[in-house]
């Protein structure tokens, strides 16, 4: 059933991603409104800012729609789109790196501002705050790539193969990157500590 | 394959599973169908990763901007934009010519000296007008009755009324 579904939505995307191709903007905005907030979350999930994250979503769509005369296969829509995306989060981090841009506020300080406007209830805030300071740490502790891989796999939800192509890896690279991470992930995260105590 | 003591999968076996099932060797997968423990420690640490990766969604503050599309580009004419150079050129081969045609023979310097040697040569011919007419300020036909035409000259003048001054010496 839920194979279907997938089948369904795909072949919705792909017709409408040929429709976009052909010329047609309202079936870019159609696939624009699926994935806007797959494509912020991915963006966030590398930039823990809402600001940065809404911004480069936004350059994400524009970039997509001036190029997608570009996509060859409209079946691959996501992976194309989600290709420009980390790209663009790529060259954000790498700017932001050697600009030391917001030097002047921690992404802590700013996620505490955007939880507090996004809800008054101060136990959710902090326990946010929380949970995204173990995410860094997390990140950390793994190289470039297996980051990337970690966070398609487990925060995009993106499957093997689909990594592979957003990153244009072969998929059996994808694997052993995403082992190493794993192996590194149960070794540090908070995560994992019931997982480790059920199995000691 | 490598097991524990205990005939379990290895615990790097397991995040093998956790990535890929494939990925073990068929005596592990054998194993992890047979063994509800090792399945149940590969299904604990793949649930431990969906439950994270829901949090992290969930925990993502919500979108506020709304996304916009770049205006769309003015429909294109026929031939596009060639025209525009063509249509560039033309223009400027006008303007050229207009001020060829028009305006640059008052500036140009070569006709400036044409003009003015043709107002030298207009000058020169009135002031020899005027000069005539000092020397012969009536016409032809008056010259009669002044007597000039007669051939009078100052010595016969001299002779019909001697000066003053002649007159008193002698």
């Amino acid at each position: 059933m839920k194979t279907e579904e997938s089948q369904n939505m795909s072949l919705k995307i792909a017709g409408l991603a040929e429709k976009a191709r052909e010329g047609n903007r309202g079936s870019f905005q159609d696939l624009m409104i699926m994935f806007q907030k797959d494509i912020y979350r991915l963006v966030y999930y590398r930039t823990f800012s809402q600001m940065d994250a809404e911004d480069i979503t936004q350059e994400v769509f524009v970039q997509a729609y001036r190029k997608i005369k570009t996509l060859h296969d409209p079946q691959r829509f996501r992976a194309w789109l989600y290709t420009i995306a980390v790209n663009r989060c790529n060259d954000f981090l790498r700017k932001k790196k050697y600009l030391f841009m917001l030097q002047s506020r921690s992404a802590s300080e700013q996620e505490v501002e955007e939880t507090g406007e996004m809800s008054r209830n101060f136990t959710d805030v902090i326990a946010k705050k929380k949970f995204w300071e173990q995410v860094r740490l997390l990140l950390d502790k793994l190289s470039a790539r297996e980051r990337q891989v970690f966070t398609l796999r487990f925060m995009d939800h993106r499957d093997i193969n689909e990594i592979a192509a957003i990153l244009g890896k072969n998929e059996s690279t994808i694997k052993t990157h995403l082992y190493r991470a794993l192996n590194k992930v149960r070794e540090e995260a908070v995560f994992f500590q019931e997982y480790r105590e059920s199995i000691s | 394959m490598k097991k524990l003591k205990d005939g379990h999968l290895l615990e790097e076996q397991i995040i093998r599973a956790v990535v890929d099932e494939k990925e073990l060797s068929e005596e592990g997968q054998n194993h992890l169908v047979e063994c509800r423990q090792c399945l149940r420690r590969v299904e604990q640490f793949k649930a431990r990763m969906q439950e994270f990766g829901a949090r992290a969604e969930l925990f993502v503050p919500p979108l506020t901007k709304t996304m916009r599309l770049p205006q769309a580009e003015p429909l294109k004419t026929k031939y596009g934009s060639r025209w525009i150079p063509f249509a560039g050129a033309v223009a400027m081969a006008g303007i050229v010519l207009f001020f060829y045609f028009l305006g640059m023979d008052a500036m140009s310097p070569q006709m400036a000296t044409v003009q003015s040697t043709e107002k030298l040569l207009e000058d020169e011919y009135l002031m020899r007008e005027i000069s005539d007419m000092v020397e012969n300020p009536l016409p032809d036909d008056l010259y009669e009755i002044t007597g000039d035409a007669a051939g009078f000259d100052d010595e016969f003048l001299q002779f019909v009324v001697p000066d003053f001054q002649e007159d008193f010496q002698s």
